[in-house]
């Protein structure tokens, strides 16, 4: 009985402040500072038709371009470091460990340290400002490559790619008909930590995008929040997209949570 | 297996090829007969203005980007200059001004900008005049006013306060009465607001002569004004709460926070904070240091550039001139996005026009914001702004929160200031 | 570098290498075949878009670090170019007292979020692996929903939970007479923004945790449970040495996050005077970079961050590996 009742609390305490982007969302602007905070109010409807024809409907053009940076970005991502994980796992080659080492050391390297260089090294050819500006630099994940490493590790028999070897397969395609299918419960994994972490990225594409009709939803949520001394900050607006915004992830997540193997994070240092 | 390696690296080629493609269309795009121009901005409606244009003016088409509030797109606009893809035309607030103008963002437009300069008060046009030198033309101004819950001063008996000392007997009065209210929340996070208040008291925060800058943050006005409103903090009787925070905006909302001192453009801000309390608000002249002083000093406000980035200056130009000097323009920024413009015709325009949604009972408000803006005095802001006022908001919140003495956070923002104009290579002199 | 673990990574592959001597048998089939390539063109994409994203940059930024932005030209304001300064960045980012101070509020911070949250974590876990709990999909969903909520809609969220008007739980304290909790003045600032990283991160670990106790054969425990051991001591002796390494990995998670701890201060800021604009190290360095127009010092301040990070990385897994190896004896 008490760990049940301990979880639920936990869980209470994890939804509270979710919750309440739900209930405010539905206060108009003059009850959201003149009721108690978890009183639902009556502006749901005028408060949605406002966000979704704030500047021509510009709303739902950043919920797109979330949904292809994370995507797009995400697809890639997995693709190219499930290769080398692969690889690293698989092969024993001149400087595997220099390679596998130096992208997790990447991993330390806090993103603001980054996005200004990455802005004018992509300025200089002529990229930054532009769709790719936010999606090639999403591509590349030193965590997403370390999971895939050590799922290809565990999940691929050495002898399968043996046995293949021996079918005179090359290595292209033991990739692609032997290890990928093996692979792809890793690779799942893979693909919704990387689509969540581009989806919820704020710095990179707020340093690389101008053009407003490309910015995903966190830059555009926050152009509602800050605004200059002479324009307040649309706080209706803002928490309704916030409340519209968290549907599609949490429901992604939910939905995929049964496929994650996070179980293979450790794995790697399971001694 | 290498046929298919090859063909993936022929796949990342193609892709090079056509992401440098990409770039290069969006390069060629600005053919030879249309001119298009790039705005970055963040007032509400900008892009309704800018679609006004756009009807009328086939030949220039422009587009807006909001980048954020005043600050972040101060920041934006520097990486994106030594990038070289800043925008035509930019808004910046009159304190960015003389860092955009140091870090390259802003061109002399002097050239372009001859025929309109006397469509603006001396005053104004001052805030984008360096050197002789005009960078930017000035968009809305705001001199410095009094805005206040009209109904309660009533209930306690009092009108708006002409003085500052009448500001601080009312705000006893009223915390008196109701504990849970104050007249108004004076935060450390409003640099401008303190450089006005300072300015409006007799200080000089940045003065230039011969070439030479003096920093005036710490002088003796400057330090009246700290500890004349740490007086009224110590004694609990205002706020130095953060503005504009669901704190804040709660607070107005219940009527626990009266008034606002700041400047013509707050009942446009507070019209979409608190819309329920709307006809309960008026607008009245700033407090006077001394009785019958009238002059009061211009916060916040901003003006439109034209980068050293753009191709076509003199199209962006006009474009700013339209903006901000035209009929049309004047009509957009009044009639849109509520903007108190700073050209003076736009000034009469809005003579005429219905008060804000605020306060519909006061009738006279376009009239007294004119009265109030003829005879108001730019502050000259200096070139490190963002020093002075991270320094200033940081140690004056350090000061509040240790009940330290405020007119420390002046001396030391001061101090601050001048060793990074002088770390920068400006000619500073000693006061 | 730092992640480097080479007695536990490499330990868990013992058989993943493919000796090249599996290859010739299969080149002298096809002739021209030359397996060794192989690794090397499967990692080529990743090393190219490493390199081009995150070690040039990250040179470049080295490189900013060595300049300044200083005034050239006449005239009262002039314009600014980037000269050489060599090492003076980083005497600035050493005698920078805000600085290091900034370091300090940092550790309070992480002392407070960083074993609140694997603890918590941990705890879920153990109780969603207990046969007789119910609810388990809920609470577990439940739990797990603030992974997926961005940065900025968490700041908005737990700004409107403290702020003393609009708090829901000041709300109930003022409504008994107490007055409202001072969630955002010293030192209650420091448990409120843990707060939110622990809300944000208590679930993401708790899959961990509970990913790897699924993946334990549940007969290490059967025979446990026949003794007539109780479920807390099986939890206690069994379940938690046997995720020991997930708790290793995201204890060094949790680090690596408190040193680059900016999120929640900067998104509080606004709302209070308590947190100053260098209240963080990396709220200084973004300061620098995007506000102050010191990008040369920010690089200076992020290097040294960067290099602190691979240290203290290194301690931790200097220390587990020891007593892992220790324990092993």
């Amino acid at each position: 009985m008490l760990p049940t009742i301990i979880l639920i609390a936990g869980a209470v305490y994890c939804l509270i402040p979710v919750a309440w982007v739900f209930v405010a969302a539905t206060k108009s602007r003059a009850q959201l500072f003149s009721t108690f905070t978890f009183a639902p109010g009556t502006g749901l409807i005028d408060n949605l038709r406002g966000l979704f024809t704030y500047n021509g409907g510009q709303f739902g053009q950043w919920a797109l371009n979330s949904l292809l940076y994370a995507g797009v970005g995400a697809l890639l991502s997995t693709f190219v470091s499930t290769m080398i994980g692969y690889a690293l796992a698989k092969y024993r080659f001149r400087g595997q460990n220099v390679i596998f080492y130096g992208i997790l050391a990447g991993v330390l390297i806090p993103g603001i340290t980054l996005a200004i260089p990455q802005y004018l090294l992509l300025s200089a050819v002529g990229l930054a400002g532009s769709v790719w500006s936010v999606l090639l630099p999403s591509i590349i994940s030193p965590f997403g490559i370390y999971l895939s490493r050590v799922y290809a590790g565990s999940a691929i028999p050495q002898e399968t790619i043996e046995a293949a070897r021996i079918d005179a397969a090359g290595e292209w395609r033991i990739f692609q008909s032997v290890a990928i299918p093996m692979l792809l419960p890793g690779m799942v994994t893979v693909f919704l930590l990387q689509f969540v972490g581009i989806w919820n990225n704020f710095l990179l594409p707020y340093v690389m995008l101008s053009d407003q009709s490309q910015y995903p939803l966190t830059v555009g949520l926050f152009t509602l929040l800050s605004k200059g001394s002479s324009s307040p900050a649309l706080y209706s607006l803002a928490i309704t997209g916030a409340a519209v915004s968290i549907i599609p992830l949490v429901a992604l997540v939910l939905f995929l949570q049964r496929f994650w193997r996070l179980d293979l994070i450790s794995g790697g240092i399971k001694g | 297996m290498r046929k298919r390696s090859l063909m993936g690296f022929a796949a990342v080629a193609v892709l090079a090829v056509a992401l440098s493609g990409c770039a290069a269309g969006d390069g060629a795009s600005a053919s030879d007969k249309t001119v298009s121009l790039k705005i970055w901005g963040w007032t509400a409606k900008t892009q309704q203005v800018v679609d006004t244009w756009n009807k009328t003016h086939p030949s220039v088409q422009v587009k807006y980007t909001d980048a954020g509030g005043g600050n972040d797109s101060a920041a934006k606009l520097r990486t994106a200059t030594r990038a070289g893809n800043a925008p035509d035309i930019a808004l910046v607030e009159y304190q960015t001004l003389p860092s955009l103008v140091t870090a390259g963002v802003a061109s002399d437009i002097t050239k372009y900008t001859k025929g309109i300069q006397d469509k603006f008060t001396e005053g104004t046009w001052a805030q984008t005049t360096f050197d002789g030198k005009v960078y930017g033309i000035p968009q809305d101004v705001g001199p410095m006013a009094f805005t206040y819950r009209q109904d309660l001063f009533q209930k306690y008996g009092f009108g708006a306060p002409k003085t500052w000392d009448e500001f601080a007997s009312d705000a006893r009065v009223i915390h008196e009465a109701d504990p849970g209210a104050y007249i108004a929340s004076m935060p450390p996070t409003e640099f401008g607001s303190w450089a006005g208040l300072a300015t409006q008291a007799g200080a000089t925060w940045w003065s230039v002569k011969d070439g030479k800058w003096t920093v005036g943050i710490a002088d003796e006005a400057s330090l009246k004004v700290a500890d004349f409103f740490q007086k009224l903090s110590d004694d609990g009787v205002i706020l130095t709460e953060p503005l504009l925070t669901p704190q804040y905006d709660k607070s107005l909302n219940d009527g626990k926070i009266l008034s606002w001192p700041s400047a013509v453009w707050a009942p446009g801000v507070l019209a979409s904070v608190t819309p329920g309390t709307a006809g309960k608000w008026a607008m009245a002249p700033l407090p006077a240091w001394k009785a019958g002083e009238t002059t009061v000093p211009f916060q916040g406000g901003s003006a439109l550039v034209v980068t050293k980035n753009s191709k076509h200056p003199q199209q962006a130009a006009e474009f700013a001139a339209w903006y901000n000097a035209s009929k049309a323009g004047l009509e957009g920024m009044i009639n849109k996005q509520a903007l108190y413009p700073a050209a003076i015709a736009g000034q009469k325009l809005a003579s005429s026009q219905k008060p804000p949604a605020l306060m519909p009972q006061q009738t006279d408000f376009y009239k007294l914001a004119a009265t109030i803006s003829k005879t108001a005095k730019p502050i000259t802001w200096g070139p490190d702004v963002d020093v002075a006022s991270t320094t200033f908001t940081d140690r004056l919140s350090k000061a509040i929160n240790n009940h330290t003495a405020w007119r420390d956070a002046f001396t030391a923002t001061q101090k601050a200031v001048v060793a990074d104009m002088k770390k920068n290579g400006f000619k500073v002199t000693n006061k | 570098m730092s992640l480097r673990n080479p007695g536990a990574a490499d330990a868990a592959q013992p058989v993943t290498a493919i000796p090249y001597r599996a290859a010739p048998a299969r080149a002298s089939r096809t002739g021209r075949r030359r397996p060794s390539m192989a690794p090397y063109l499967f990692s080529a994409p990743a090393i190219i878009l490493y390199v081009i994203f995150m070690l040039i940059p990250l040179a470049y930024a080295v490189w900013i670090s060595f300049t300044a932005y200083r005034l050239e030209g006449g005239g009262i304001l002039g314009t600014k170019v980037q000269v050489f300064v060599g090492l003076e960045n980083y005497f600035s980012v050493f005698s920078n007292s805000e600085l290091l101070v900034s370091f300090g509020r940092m550790a309070v911070y992480g002392v407070i979020a960083v074993p609140l949250t694997l603890g918590l974590a941990l705890l879920f876990a153990l109780l969603l692996d207990v046969p007789a709990v119910r609810a388990k999909t809920f609470s577990r969903t439940a739990i797990f929903v603030p992974y997926a909520v961005p940065g900025i809609v968490a700041a908005l969220m737990w700004g409107f939970m403290y702020l003393p008007a609009t708090s829901p739980f000041s709300y109930i304290t003022q409504a008994i007479g107490l007055g409202p909790i001072p969630f955002l003045n010293n030192p209650g600032l420091y448990g409120s923004l843990a707060n939110i990283a622990i809300w944000g991160g208590t679930g993401f670990n708790m899959i961990i945790i509970y990913t790897s106790l699924r993946g334990i054969p549940a007969e290490l425990y059967e025979s446990a449970r026949l003794d007539g051991a109780s479920e807390l001591q099986i939890a206690l002796q069994i379940k938690v040495p046997l995720v020991r390494a997930a708790l290793t990995l995201t204890a060094i998670f949790a680090l690596i996050g408190t040193l680059q701890l900016y999120a929640e201060p900067t998104t509080l800021q606004p709302l209070t005077t308590t947190i100053t604009s260098t209240w963080a190290p990396l709220m200084t360095i973004y300061q620098q970079a995007f506000a102050t127009d010191d990008l040369p010092g920010a690089a200076a301040g992020s290097t040294v961050l960067a290099l602190g990070t691979v240290i203290v990385s290194a301690v931790v897994l200097w220390i587990s590996n020891r007593r892992t190896a220790a324990s092993a004896r």
